[in-house]
């Protein structure tokens, strides 16, 4: 095996980045365009297909499906129950989602805020809690009333009262800030549960007793790149761009993909493929005016005076010159003491 | 030196000695600014402590095969 190695690796000269951007995109070609979803099937849906690749290679800052995967130490993930626990540390339930409506007494200086039972059931939250919540954001005491909260505001002053309204519309009663809604999974190879969020706070959610800190994940490559640095947010951004071809019966060799995420990556940031990346940082003024924005780049460079080496692709094509590939980028030479060996050639 | 990984994506992370990256841009006939880079604030540099100019050494791996990947240290 070993000695077959090098009979696999690319040779001299090789052009694998415009093999890589071909193999991509011609089966990209038979993505779908945009995907349906089917309602009730999966709680969270996420992008896929050619968007989702669209998101990840032009580095969108926010995916516009965020997900996070939590996976559970040990016996956690084994125990339904107690997975459930954890869920309920994470889900993030807002005031807004568990009032029926608030009430606002203007004349009295009072805000009632009266709660739907049945939500509060399904989140585990008892009404005590709710109002414990209140009085800690607001600084206030708040009473229990049969189906909600009371808070005396000891003001008549109607912009502190409705301030305070919308910050209770907003209050966070549980959960993880950012985390969104979680739901419960369970992998059917080990039998383990794991949950599943529609929000990319993983930081906060490793904060969690119980979250597996090595596995649990994210497909929000920015985050990852935030908390673990560039060669995580190099692996996870592979490991999505494989993924989502993969969800479409798509099947293109790693390495192209290795190759797009590491050319992403290697300026320490990850920056995408198009103008405001990769394409619009080359160095040559041809390779550059050829893609986009021609004009832009011509006077820019006329008026500054720039430089091109001549030494890419594009811009020999462009002027008519041979291309560095393969054979041609190599240089030939001669050494002096040979050049004596030669003969001139003779005339007649 | 070199840093545990925290976390399933994240390489062993390494830090070369100023002569260990000579020989290495020696025998891959780089320059230094030719090295993919990574920032100095970056989570995995702070971990080792690296300073701007600094080689890292990345155990990857790919597939079924460990390979090693470069970055340089800098600025930012």
């Amino acid at each position: 095996m070993a000695e077959n190695k090098n009979e696999y690796s690319v040779e001299y000269g090789d052009p694998v980045g415009m093999i890589a951007a071909q193999s991509v995109g011609e089966p990209g070609t038979q993505m779908i365009l945009r995907s349906f979803h089917l309602a009730g099937i999966e709680s969270t849906i996420s992008t896929s297909g050619l968007p989702r690749i669209i998101e990840l290679v032009d580095a969108k800052k926010k995916p516009s499906t965020p997900i996070t995967y939590i996976y559970l130490d040990g016996k956690i993930g084994k125990d339904f129950d107690k997975a459930t626990e954890t869920l309920k540390k994470i889900n993030e339930v807002r005031m807004s989602s568990i009032a029926k409506r608030i009430l606002e007494n203007f004349s009295k200086g009072k805000i009632k805020v009266v709660l739907d039972k049945q939500e509060l059931e399904s989140e585990g939250i008892t009404i005590k809690q709710v109002a414990a919540k209140i009085d800690k954001a607001l600084n206030l005491e708040s009473k229990v009333e049969d189906n909600g909260v009371v808070v005396n505001m000891h003001t008549r002053n109607l912009k502190e009262i409705r301030a305070a309204t919308i910050n209770i519309m907003k209050m966070l009663v549980s959960g993880v800030d950012g985390a969104g809604k979680a739901t419960i999974r369970r992998d059917d190879k080990t039998g383990e549960f794991y949950l599943v969020s529609a929000g990319s706070n993983i930081e906060g959610i490793m904060q969690v007793e119980g979250v597996d800190k090595e596995r649990t994940t994210t497909n929000d490559v920015f985050a990852i790149y935030r908390l673990f640095g560039i060669e995580a947010a190099r692996n996870a951004l592979a490991f999505e761009l494989k993924k989502t071809l993969k969800e479409q019966k798509i099947s293109v060799d790693e390495r192209h993909l290795n190759l797009i995420a590491d050319a992403m990556t290697a300026s320490g940031s990850i920056k995408g493929v198009g103008r405001h990346g990769l394409s619009g940082e080359k160095h040559s003024v041809f390779a550059r005016a050829a893609y986009e924005e021609t004009l832009k780049h011509l006077i820019h460079a006329a008026a500054f005076g720039e430089v091109d080496p001549m030494r890419g692709v594009t811009e020999n094509i462009l002027v008519g010159k041979q291309i560095p590939i393969g054979t041609g980028s190599v240089k030939l030479a001669i050494k002096k003491e040979d050049m004596a060996k030669i003969k001139p050639a003779s005339h007649k | 030196m070199t840093s545990k990984s925290d976390h399933e994506l994240v390489p062993v992370h390494e830090l070369l000695s100023d002569k260990e990256a000579k020989a290495l841009l020696q025998k891959l006939n780089l320059n230094i600014d030719n090295l993919p880079k990574i920032f100095e604030s970056d989570a995995q540099a702070v971990k080792l402590g690296a300073k701007a100019g600094q080689v890292v050494k990345i155990n990857r791996r790919e597939g079924k095969r460990d390979t090693s990947y470069y970055r340089v240290v800098v600025e930012g």
